[in-house]
């Protein structure tokens, strides 16, 4: 989960990195009431994906009234599908600009840590040779033995900085635990001091049980993080994908409720949610159906519901009891609900289905569960 | 070396057997054929907590010293998973299958690491575990999904592969063997590591690579199918068409950044590789029916 940019800065400050004054304006009308930092500014696009400065998600303002037209313009903005949650408003500031970064290598199963002397710009455009990297474990002792390494050939006053920069990064990234700390410009200050310019900070949903402060951070904006603070309040991912959607969705597993949605969607049609219910994990207890069902029940544009559950290990007839359950505590979810069932107990379900459920239709092939989820939607939106 | 430890032969622990999940899957593994000959106690638990009939062990150490186990399956909390790879890989494990989801990233880069150092295979995490159909299993692969057959199976996603089995099944065919990968971004054992052992594999006659967005693991199977001029034929069907970048879908791997990850690249780079990507399930088992011949 990347950070927004001024979540990043407010937790390296508080380990004592220096950045740019700056402050977060949610909108114009915050501006006035607003502690800015001294002119002149950059306004910044908050958003979780990198791209911003090209998509024209970050300006330059030089006195208040072309602060106000920039900071209007980047608040109205959308950046690859997420809506700018608000703009940092920054002192610009100026000096040798460089980039480092240390990030999680999948491939490689280790901490990949980069370094380039001409920084500021998208890192795919640095001539080959510039870029320096080094692959090691995620251990300080590591990290630090290979900053040397890094910072060969660089001018020594820089390398001073960055060698100073990397200790200290090095061990804010291992502390929490990050899969990106990337600081492009990191700036080098005429007096051998160093700022971090930008902060692409990206932690690890999985470490949260043991990050307490990172969950301090996440819950003080709600709004920013909402797929990460149902999954971890939830034991589950649900993420609304469309707010007009017109199907709601109750599936189990990842990777087939993804290509649910690619199917509904290369059809031409608008499905509301992911979600991975994990039937597994129900124990009992119709809870998660409730949470997802009463959610779906509040979307506007909602036509029809598909339940799609293989049931390996999860028996069905366990599962639609639940799900009747679950239904009869949402009864403001009135639309039609066709529910694919496969795999143990199915003809449990199905009698369970007729006594509590009759309303729900079953469906045992997904192909066939689709094709009546569009029949039943009706002719797709313009 | 991997393959000779996908036996029914091959001793096999349960790390967490005295746990709901891990008394329940031992029983299910016993009943597909693995040899289930001991469990690791989770901590806190009393030995008598486990299955009837399986000895259970304080530690991989002991149980390994009185049972002779060159396998495991971890069933254990996802802050239990680095603890219990150190556990078996210092107890001479060789393969160890870990289902946990939700396995913080810097544990699993620590993990895999001593896998590698131990010279041991690490399968996992937030995976369902393998099966050589009919013989044995380590994890739950659904055994209505499962049926011997030739297809070599790897598969970053559960459910996708399940649904996808299941109707190669209902046409006749069936895996020499289906080990799926996880869908976390650091994992010990990735798609491409699995080329050599198809290759050499006799009894496998086809691939299918069930993959989704995120991370470059298709990208990077698609250059070893060159490198190594692969020559069975690979299928494959890829999830995330529709995601939007920056929005992790259920799997913590399966994540768009930076414009690395998506569906079109992937698609792109298996395609060039000559891999049969399909956008329908159906359409995919229609052509490996066509491949393989339905029985």
């Amino acid at each position: 989960m990347l950070l927004l940019e001024h979540d990043a800065k407010t937790l390296l400050a508080k380990d004592g990195v220096a950045v740019p004054p700056g402050v977060l304006i949610e909108s114009l009308d915050a501006l006035a009431g607003a502690d800015l930092p001294p002119g002149p500014w950059v306004v910044k696009a908050q958003v979780p994906v990198g791209g911003r400065g090209k998509a024209g998600g970050i300006r330059m303002a030089d006195d208040a009234s072309s602060l106000v037209e920039a900071l209007g313009a980047v608040l109205a903005m959308r950046i690859k599908g997420h809506a700018v949650q608000g703009c940092r408003v920054e002192s610009r500031r100026a000096g040798t600009e460089v980039f480092l970064s240390f990030a999680v290598d999948a491939a490689a199963g280790a901490v990949r840590m980069l370094f380039s002397a001409q920084g500021g710009v998208d890192i795919e455009s640095v001539a080959p040779g510039v870029l320096r990297d080094a692959l090691v474990p995620p251990q300080l002792d590591a990290m630090l033995a290979a900053l040397p390494w890094l910072l060969e050939g660089a001018p020594p006053h820089i390398a001073a900085a960055v060698a100073d920069a990397g200790e200290r990064l090095a061990e804010i990234f291992l502390r929490h635990e990050a899969l990106l700390l990337e600081i492009n410009p990191l700036f080098v200050n005429p007096d051998g001091s160093w700022t971090a310019g930008d902060a692409r900070f990206a932690l690890d949903e999985n470490a949260l049980p043991r990050q307490p402060e990172q969950m301090v951070l996440l819950t003080a904006r709600e709004v920013a993080y909402p797929d990460a603070l149902f999954k971890y309040r939830n034991g589950f991912d649900y993420i609304v994908v469309d707010h007009g959607g017109e199907i709601g969705l109750v599936t189990t597993g990842a990777g087939l409720s993804m290509k649910i949605i690619d199917d509904l969607t290369a059809l031409g049609r608008r499905p509301y949610n992911f979600v991975d219910i994990r039937s597994g994990q129900f124990r009992g207890d119709p809870g998660r159906l409730i949470t997802v069902m009463r959610d779906i029940a509040r979307a506007p544009n909602i036509r029809v519901v598909l339940v799609n559950i293989f049931a390996g290990i999860t028996h069905l007839g366990e599962f639609t009891k639940l799900l009747a359950q679950a239904l009869a505590a949402v009864p403001e979810l009135r639309v039609p609900v066709v529910a694919r069932l496969v795999g143990n107990g199915l003809d449990d379900a199905r009698v369970i289905l007729a006594e509590q459920a009759p309303a729900v239709e079953l469906q045992v092939d997904l192909e066939q569960a689709l094709a009546r989820v569009l029949e039943i939607a009706g002719p797709a939106h313009a | 070396m991997l393959m000779s430890l996908l036996s029914e032969e091959v001793p096999v622990l349960v790390q967490g057997i005295t746990g709901r999940a891990g008394r329940s899957h031992a029983l299910q593994m016993l009943a597909a054929g693995t040899r289930i000959v001991g469990g690791v106690a989770s901590p806190g638990a009393k030995p008598n907590d486990g299955p009837p009939g399986i000895p259970v062990f304080a530690d991989c150490a002991a149980a390994v010293k009185a049972t002779g186990a060159r396998a495991s399956v971890a069933l254990v909390p996802p802050m239990g998973a680095l603890a219990a790879a150190r556990d078996a890989f210092g107890a001479g494990i060789k393969l160890l299958v870990s289902v946990t989801e939700g396995v913080p990233v810097h544990d699993a880069i620590r993990a895999a690491a001593l896998a590698r150092e131990h010279g041991a295979t690490w399968v996992g995490p937030s995976t369902p575990g393998l099966a050589v159909p009919g013989r044995m299993k380590m994890g739950f692969l659904p055994e209505v999904t499962l049926k011997p057959g030739n297809i070599g199976v790897m598969s970053k996603s559960g459910t996708l592969s399940y649904e996808t089995n299941y109707r190669l099944v209902r046409q006749g065919l069936g895996q020499s063997l289906w080990l799926g990968v996880g869908g976390d971004p650091v994992k010990g054992t990735r798609f491409a590591d699995l080329l050599p052992l198809f290759a050499a594999h006799d009894g496998t006659r086809a691939v299918l690579l069930i993959g989704e967005i995120g991370g470059t693991e298709e990208e990077d199977c698609a250059a070893a199918i060159k490198r190594m001029g692969f020559d069975k034929p690979v299928f494959a069907v890829l999830a995330g068409a529709s995601a939007r970048e920056g929005v992790t879908m259920g799997h913590a791997g399966a994540l768009i950044q930076g414009g690395l990850g998506t569906h079109a690249s992937k698609t792109a780079a298996l395609k060039d590789a000559g891999v049969q990507v399909h956008q329908h399930i159906d359409e995919l088992v229609g052509a490996m029916v066509r491949t393989l011949g339905s029985k």
